[in-house]
């Protein structure tokens, strides 16, 4: 990616927001509730584990903390990354009448289509709050690592959709991976557990570098949970460098892709 | 230095062969053997150039490589070899309202499609009243509506609103004007005329010969992807359009067993030939003509006549016309007759003859003898639309200004 692209891409800033605010003012036209959708579908698989948990497995707490908060915290947390990583993965797709008919740095159509995904993180983290609120918790003192935490999540998330988005259009028996790894992902991650379940485990230092996520999440907890006791730092960071090197190798693969897209739509 | 510069582009699209679907396991296997692949070449060694203000009409029947050019020119697709050099800013415009999306507004829809097209969303705030203006005053009650409620043919207008107030150095366009119904085609002709008379350079794709002899002082004709002609518009429509006009034009037999028909009448010889201008080397509204016909009969003693059906190529019968009842002896009958000049109005024809006996039976019918197209020719004239109705006499129609008060 030279100079050149860099510079092209952020000249057309404004195309980038009007892209995202089509996403987002299309999003939940005609539906009665709106944006509450947005809250209704976290919160809605939220009790569903909380169900299963205190009703089924009887259990109360996840390694001492509220089990609301760490489910909540976890799903928020999903649904950020799996939204934005399918919206990107499918971007060039469902924009294809755009990608065939005028030409503009296609990385903007990507980068646009997480608008959506982080919309809704942000209302369901005032909902989080709320919660918060009504279990009586304190806000954590590392809130203010939250904006990092997101950006991180998003930079990891747009490499991996990048990559899909470079290749699902040459090999369209991609796109059946994506929701794959969304719906199985969710359970290899500590999204309704918490890692420190499996700090003893002989496997864990490959699967935090296989799994980036693991780190992630943690990130996000230490950020929203109060005295949150995460595993090490140096398993965050490691974390945060595989989330960037995807993020560049995604980058990279979708710039030496991008000429040919508009062959195999 | 030319503002665009296309020097040997080609353009190869790989066929795969064995027509199974691209995917993973057929990609898996191309890795392991190559599997059979038929290369199409879209453009072939494409070369030309233009300088800044030329008007550029691009020509060629369907598949000729005139779209892949203009996908090449505005950047969405590389050329498989050779390089394009283009030299300013482009707004290439070759679907009316790209990207407009059915469920917003026509107003979002105008931010939208201005910003895609390349507009800053100052120059879109700018010059928002001008756009809708444009579009008709019927837009304005209709623009917090999603688009997904127009009528076609305000989608239509809407779009190329938005496109007309585009200011870009080199304008590459797509047949846009071949949509919307003939008053807004007008109007965005005429735009197209203001836009080419100041010193921005056009590419334009058409099939309307007309339009691009008025807006365009270059054209390119492609041919199988490859340049069949690069010129002055003049010269080179002159031999596209004797090249594609000269189809079925005679019926040559030389013994009564080859020619069609029957055991009563055969064909031998039919012909249909303008009076071509000595200037323009092709068949236009301004040429009279002349049907030739003759045909051996084996009938003695009988009254004969022939009756010539002209239609217009959806299959509507514009008039007929008989000669006068005649007995006839066995031998070769020939006919003549000629249709004036400015009679029949540009387009597809195809005529067919009869030969009648006693004025009621038909003793055959020759079907589709000739088929022929009639160009348009206008001269100094801002309105470059299809000219309606299948005949185009030129009666006169007398002004007087009768007084000088309302």
């Amino acid at each position: 990616m030279d100079f050149l692209k860099i510079k092209e891409f952020f000249s057309n800033y404004e195309l980038l927001f009007i892209l995202a605010k089509r996403d987002i003012t299309v999003r939940y036209k005609q539906t009665i509730l709106g944006i509450f959708w947005a809250i209704i579908r976290p919160a809605a698989t939220m009790f569903i584990f909380l169900f299963a948990f205190k009703n089924v497995a009887n259990i109360k707490d996840l390694s001492g903390y509220p089990i609301q908060l760490v489910i909540f915290s976890g799903i928020l947390f999903w649904n950020l990354f799996a939204n934005s990583f399918q919206a990107v993965s499918n971007s060039i797709l469902s924009n294809s009448n755009l990608v065939s008919k005028v030409y503009f740095p296609r990385l903007i159509i990507a980068f646009s289509s997480i608008a959506v995904a982080l919309l809704d993180f942000l209302i369901g983290l005032i909902v989080y709050f709320l919660l918060l609120y009504f279990l009586d918790q304190s806000i954590s003192s590392l809130l203010w690592t939250l904006p990092i935490c997101i950006l991180v999540t998003l930079f990891f998330s747009l490499g991996l959709g990048l990559i899909f988005a470079s290749y699902s259009l040459k090999y369209r028996d991609l796109i059946q991976v994506i929701p794959l790894i969304v719906q199985y992902g969710f359970f290899i991650t500590p999204i309704v557990y918490t890692a420190s379940q499996l700090l003893s485990k002989s496997w864990f230092k490959l699967y935090i570098i296989i799994n980036p996520l693991v780190g992630l999440v943690e990130f996000m907890r230490l950020a929203l949970i109060d005295s949150y006791h995460s595993i090490s730092i140096l398993s965050l960071i490691i974390s945060i460098i595989v989330s960037f090197i995807v993020f560049i190798v995604g980058i990279w693969i979708f710039e030496a892709n991008e000429d040919s897209f508009v062959d195999y739509l | 230095m030319g503002i665009v510069e296309v020097s040997s582009v080609s353009k190869t699209y790989k066929l795969s062969l064995n027509s199974e679907p691209i995917s993973l396991k057929n990609g898996i296997s191309s890795f392991l053997k190559s599997s059979p692949k038929k290369d199409f070449n879209a453009l072939k060694n494409v070369t030309f150039e233009i300088q800044k203000g030329d008007k550029l009409g691009i020509i060629g029947n369907n598949g000729a490589g005139k779209s892949t050019l203009l996908k090449i020119l505005s950047r969405i697709t590389n050329p498989s070899s050779g390089s394009i050099n283009v030299r300013g800013r482009v707004a290439s415009l070759l679907e009316v309202g790209t990207g407009f999306h059915p469920e917003l507004t026509g107003r979002e829809n105008i931010f939208l499609n201005g910003a895609i097209l390349g507009m800053t969303k100052a120059e879109i705030k700018s010059q928002f009243d001008e756009i809708v203006e444009f579009a008709g005053g019927q837009i304005i009650q209709f623009l917090d509506t999603p688009v997904k409620r127009y009528s076609s043919g305000m989608y239509v207008r809407l779009g190329f609103a938005i496109s007309a107030h585009l200011n870009p150095e080199i304008l590459i366009v797509d047949e846009v004007l071949a949509v919307g119904d003939a008053d807004f085609q007008k109007k965005s002709l005429g735009k197209m005329k203001e836009v080419a008379a100041n010193d921005k350079t056009i590419l334009f794709v058409s099939h309307n010969l007309t339009a691009i002899s008025n807006l365009c002082n270059k054209t390119l004709h492609l041919e199988n992807g490859s340049v069949k002609q690069f010129g002055e518009t003049g010269t080179i429509l002159q031999s596209y359009m004797s090249e594609v006009q000269s189809t079925n034009l005679e019926h040559s037999f030389k013994s009564f067993n080859q020619g069609p028909g029957n055991e009563m009448v055969r064909l031998k010889y039919a012909r249909i030939s303008p009076q071509l201008d000595p200037n323009i080397q092709y068949w236009t509204i301004n040429n009279s003509f002349s049907i030739d016909f003759e045909f051996w009969n084996t009938l003695s003693d009988v009254e004969l006549n022939i009756s010539l059906h002209v239609y217009a190529s959806t299959g509507e019968c514009i008039f007929n016309i008989g000669s006068v009842p005649q007995i006839c002896q066995m031998g070769l009958i020939s006919h003549q007759t000629t249709i004036p000049a400015n009679f029949l109005n540009d387009g597809n024809y195809y005529i067919s003859v009869m030969i009648v006996k006693n004025g009621t039976t038909i003793l055959y019918n020759f079907e589709e003898l000739f088929t022929f197209e009639i160009a348009d020719y206008r001269e100094n004239t801002s309105w470059f639309g299809k000219w309606p109705g299948y005949v185009r006499p030129g009666f006169k129609i007398s002004t007087r200004q009768l007084t000088d008060t309302i």
